[in-house]
């Protein structure tokens, strides 16, 4: 075929998709511990192996490295700082983001795994890898059990 | 296939499973870790003595994660290791071993870890919605069947060249779920379950009726093998793996021999041949073929050559695959005793075969001495079968 075809559709063909109606994911073991003592009592948890000084953040029921069972869960606190980041200026459509989203990795501590999370009252420019923060939560009546009971860390 | 090349003889030293149900609140990664660290436990060895990981898990669309395998991976314990995932749909079951066998018989690796999963409760309403797309989206797709549809004509192509009767398959079922009453992870158990109740069970998609067929599950299941170098510091008795088989037919289904599995014989060819099998009949003890429907165990046992072509209906009607008869099938309870993960079903046909060799399957230990085994699973889009032949020397 040497026609060049400009609209995909104007070739025979058949429309299909690959999707199942919908999933149903569970957060797991540890998981339902780290979002239930997120929701009702506001800490951040995460998991401790002592074998290997790695506190897991959020927690798990076993340590990657040496598959440990964890059972040693412990409130991090709500302070942190900044591992890495990025200022996201368009979504994945390509539209402007305005403000723009800021994306932080977030240590809370040596040995600990950081928390994806994202930066709020927060001037694009003076955020820098090190930038001390702290976790703003939803009020308690509005947290629901999921990551974004926690709203973003803002400088403190 | 050159023998020769083969360098190292493999043995498995140990082998983990979880309970089968819907588990709605364990994550794969979760399970996945519960099976390998039991694996890792009865084999004596721990996550730092492996070497390499192969993990084993249907296709991405049950968990509703792309890239499933690595997803998984640090619940499989491959964090920092050689990993590689593979799926061939059901056959999964026995081929992930078999790509554990190949890193350890090339002599790469001493110890391999191998991790099989599935959780196919996340998939709504229902692993059908999956399974829709298994089919070419032109020819098959358009008429939308599902995966009962085909297998009842399978069934009935089966029972039609053979001149097989119904009731003499579902004595599979009644069979495979009594055995499956002493399985500590067992779905499906059943120790009052009669020929009638399954005769007498709803119609699916006839002639297959729910208790001919196992339904979905979520579970994981894991095996250890290790190298000849290294196996007698783990063991005194190894169960090695003496034979391995593989084979696809065509993925066009409507133009196969649906009565008889011939990609099956040829696997089963391929794996004796490499095990020294002339006569697998006489040769082979027991064997835990793939069984998600009652037929499949049959059809499984003739493509295996240890039944003539519509024998297996016989030797089951004349109780000789009972689990105290004189050709043990599915002493496990098999998927339709114990259930029916995908992948992870490695924990009832791989993994029963070494408990049963090692004489460690407790309750569902066979009578009589047992010394080879077999063990087959079947898929990818019912083109699939993969064979292991394991003995104890």
């Amino acid at each position: 075929m040497i026609e060049r075809i400009e609209k995909a559709t104007e070739i025979r063909h058949w429309l299909g998709d690959m999707e199942a109606d919908h999933y149903y994911y569970s957060s797991g073991i540890a998981g339902e511990k780290f979002f239930v003592a997120l929701r009702d009592e506001g800490q951040i948890l995460g998991a401790h192996c002592a074998a290997c000084n790695l506190t897991y953040v959020p927690p798990r029921i076993y340590c990657e490295h040496c598959f440990a069972e964890l059972t040693e869960y412990k409130d991090m606190g709500k302070r942190g700082c900044v591992v890495a980041f990025t200022i996201a200026h368009y979504d994945k459509a390509g539209h402007r983001l305005e403000p723009p989203e800021i994306f932080a990795l977030i240590s809370f501590g040596p040995c600990t795994t950081p928390l994806l999370h994202r930066l709020g009252e927060v001037e694009p420019e003076k955020i820098c890898v090190g930038l001390e923060v702290e976790a703003v939560l939803k009020p308690k009546k509005d947290r629901e059990g999921k990551i974004t009971d926690i709203l973003y860390f803002r400088p403190r | 296939m050159d023998l020769k090349k083969i360098r190292k003889d493999v043995a498995v030293v140990g082998a983990g499973m979880t309970v089968f149900a819907r588990r709605l609140q364990e994550t794969g990664k979760e399970m996945s870790w519960e099976a390998a660290k039991m694996a890792l436990d009865e084999a004596g060895l721990t996550l730092k003595d492996i070497d390499a990981v192969v993990l084993g898990s249907a296709p991405d669309a049950f968990d509703g994660v792309h890239k499933k395998g690595e997803w998984l991976l640090d619940g499989a314990g491959g964090t920092n290791k050689p990993f590689m995932r593979v799926y061939t749909g059901g056959g999964t079951a026995v081929f992930a071993p078999i790509a554990g066998w190949w890193h350890v018989a090339s002599g790469m690796f001493k110890r391999v870890l191998v991790v099989c999963e599935e959780k196919m409760s996340s998939v709504q309403p229902h692993a059908q919605s999956a399974f829709a797309h298994i089919w070419d989206p032109i020819l098959d797709r358009p008429l939308r069947p599902n995966l009962v549809w085909i297998f009842a004509m399978e069934m009935q192509r089966y029972m039609h060249k053979y001149n097989v009767r119904y009731e003499d398959i579902a004595l599979v079922a009644v069979k495979n779920k009594r055995n499956a009453v002493g399985h500590p992870c067992a779905q499906l158990a059943d120790p009052t379950i009669t020929l009638d109740d399954v005769i007498n069970s709803e119609p699916m998609a006839l002639p297959v009726r729910r208790l001919d067929i196992s339904p979905p599950s979520d579970g994981a299941s894991a095996i250890v093998l290790v190298s000849e170098d290294v196996v007698y510091e783990h063991t005194d008795s190894p169960v090695w793996i003496e034979g391995v088989g593989w084979c696809l037919d065509t993925t066009m289904w409507t133009n196969r021999d649906l009565a008889f599995p011939k990609f099956l014989a040829r696997a089963a060819k391929m794996a004796y041949e490499m095990a020294g099998i002339k006569n697998p009949r006489k040769e082979i003890d027991f064997a835990e073929p793939y069984d998600p429907f009652d037929y499949k165990e049959l059809q499984h046992l003739e493509g295996l050559l240890l039944a003539d072509p519509g024998e297996a209906a016989i030797m089951t009607r004349e109780g000789k695959t009972q689990r105290d008869g004189e050709f043990p099938v599915c002493p496990s309870g098999g998927l339709l005793g114990v259930g029916n993960p995908i992948a992870a079903t490695l924990g009832i046909k791989i993994g029963e075969v070494y408990w049963q060799l090692a004489r460690k399957a407790g309750p569902r230990q066979v009578k009589k001495d047992v010394r080879t085994g077999v063990a087959q699973a079947w898929g990818d889009l019912m083109q699939f079968s993969a064979v292991v032949v394991m003995r104890r020397r």
